[in-house]
């Protein structure tokens, strides 16, 4: 189970019209790709407090969940400030290396920061919008943006079935990790091929037994997603 | 009415599953029909034989006395007779949301809206999940998928209902509604079929019985026909249900189900007072 879904179905602003939320969440990434610096800050700070205040989620979970996306920013931003250079004045903390300089540059530095500000910015937004709107919200949302069928049956679909595939591998992987399966990197790299091939076998046995399901309920080719019904409850 | 006449139905050539079934399902005073077999026995093909989705290798299935045809107009049209729900519900809710899958199959069946609006809100009320309608399935218990799986096939209102195993992994709270929505559902002129091997709730429940062993119907008839042969019982890998072994074992008489034991035995115990 995804803690991180839970949040958006008992959030404060969970009855907001998801149109509200959706705007919000685009004009925060509007402001997250403008050119002014210290706006794209005052946005990370702003949308990080709301987000902890209106989902009443602990500073360190919120933290905790950018674990997932750090490695990523930080590999990008490395990948693009340091560099080899000819001359040692181009670049700040010169190491000779080959004949030749390698270090951060001068030129990149300032670019990888303003990077690195504004895919935080954007990704602050997302987690406010995701943490906030319930899945029911997001597909009235697509439906309301007139998207392809093709599009919304896909989105619906996914998060219908992301949760029993994790739970699969959960229970695999604690099968395995109970039996000493990932005790160093040669048994653990063996057992992550099972668990592999596991998945593989149940998604084609899951296949057959969900193609009679699709038959009993008269499936014709098409999941039709339309707008909730207002709740009278 | 279902009729099969000199079924059988193998995956591999020479090992047949189920072996020259012949049987009649929903005469007069049958509306819940039980099939009760071990693991492997071929209760689950059987049902798949029932609804057109595996084809006999030999035999003929008849509904109403017509032989089911196996082009896919039929077939649709054999399945809004004749509903099944499956043991494992999560292979059979593909909507994220409980009242968007329960309105699954009609909007297949392209119904209007609120034509389609009214009978799922008729089936969540009939099955007590009205205040679960707008919630995700992945944070639903067991007996609650379940429900939601039996709700996407109640709304087809087809005649015959068939369900495999539905009390498999169900704890006794989800076990007695199961048992409390089957006997609502047959006294609105539902007819079910049902696969188990859990006795007691068979035993409860059902007024036909056709045990099947090894591809093979091995006995079939009423309540005290079938249960008392405790021999070919074990020699099925079942066993009797409870209120058969009190009967037999203790010499009391044989209870249709327990609030029956209960109910006369409370009012034997008045009269002993009285006297």
């Amino acid at each position: 189970m995804l803690v991180i879904d839970k949040y958006a179905y008992t959030n404060r602003i969970v009855n907001w019209s998801p149109k509200i939320k959706g705007l919000v969440w685009l004009m925060c990434m509007v402001i997250a790709f403008q050119p002014i610096v210290w706006l794209k800050a005052i946005l990370i700070v702003a949308v990080a407090a709301d987000t902890i205040f209106v989902t009443k989620v602990s500073l360190h979970r919120y933290l905790k969940w950018f674990y997932v996306i750090l490695p990523f920013l930080l590999l990008s931003i490395i990948g693009i400030v340091f560099t080899m250079s000819a001359s040692k004045t181009q670049l700040y903390f010169p190491i000779h290396l080959f004949g030749n300089y390698f270090g951060v540059s001068k030129a990149m530095l300032p670019k990888g920061l303003l990077l690195g500000v504004q895919v935080l910015a954007a990704v602050v937004s997302t987690y406010w919008f995701a943490l906030t709107t319930p899945f029911r919200q997001i597909l009235d949302l697509l439906v309301s943006l007139h998207l392809s069928n093709l599009i919304i049956e896909e989105t619906m679909l996914m998060y219908r079935f992301i949760f029993i595939f994790i739970d699969s591998f959960e229970e695999i992987h604690r099968a395995q990790n109970l039996r000493f399966g990932y005790r160093n990197i040669r048994t653990s790299l063996h057992s992550l091929s099972i668990l592999v091939k596991m998945l593989f076998e149940q998604i084609m046995v899951n296949y057959e037994a969900m193609t009679h399901a699709l038959d009993a309920k008269l499936y014709d080719g098409e999941f039709k997603v339309g707008k909730s019904r207002p709740q009278n409850d | 009415m279902i009729e099969l006449k000199n079924v059988s139905f193998a995956y591999e050539k020479n090992r047949p599953t189920l072996k020259n079934i012949s049987l009649k399902l929903g005469e007069d005073n049958e509306n819940i029909v039980g099939i009760i077999g071990p693991n492997g026995s071929g209760k689950s093909t059987l049902f798949l034989n029932l609804v057109g989705m595996l084809k006999p290798s030999q035999g003929e299935i008849f509904v109403d006395g017509v032989p089911i045809k196996y082009g896919k107009r039929a077939l649709n049209e054999l399945r809004k007779k004749v509903g099944i729900v499956f043991q494992n519900s999560d292979q059979q809710i593909f909507y994220s949301i409980v009242q968007d899958d329960i309105a699954f199959a009609l909007h297949n069946l392209k119904l209007p809206q609120a034509e389609i609006d009214a009978r799922v809100d008729r089936v969540l009320k009939e099955l007590d999940i009205e205040s679960i309608r707008n919630k995700p399935i992945q944070y639903l218990s067991g007996g609650q998928k379940k429900r939601v799986a039996i709700a996407g096939i109640l709304v087809l209102r087809s005649e015959w209902l068939l369900l495999d195993e539905p009390t498999a992994g169900l704890d006794p709270d989800g076990k007695r509604r199961m048992l409390a929505l089957m006997k609502r559902l047959v006294a609105n002129g539902q007819k079910i079929i049902v696969s188990s091997h859990d006795m007691d709730f068979m035993y409860e429940i059902c007024d036909h019985f056709f045990i099947l062993n090894n591809g093979q119907i091995v006995k079939s008839g009423r309540k005290k026909d079938v249960f008392l042969d405790e021999q070919l019982l074990n020699d099925c890998k079942l066993e009797q249900p409870w209120l058969v072994k009190i009967h037999q074992k203790l010499h009391l008489p044989l209870y249709a189900d327990q609030q029956d034991l209960f109910n006369q035995q409370e009012s034997e115990l008045k009269g002993r007072e009285q006297q």
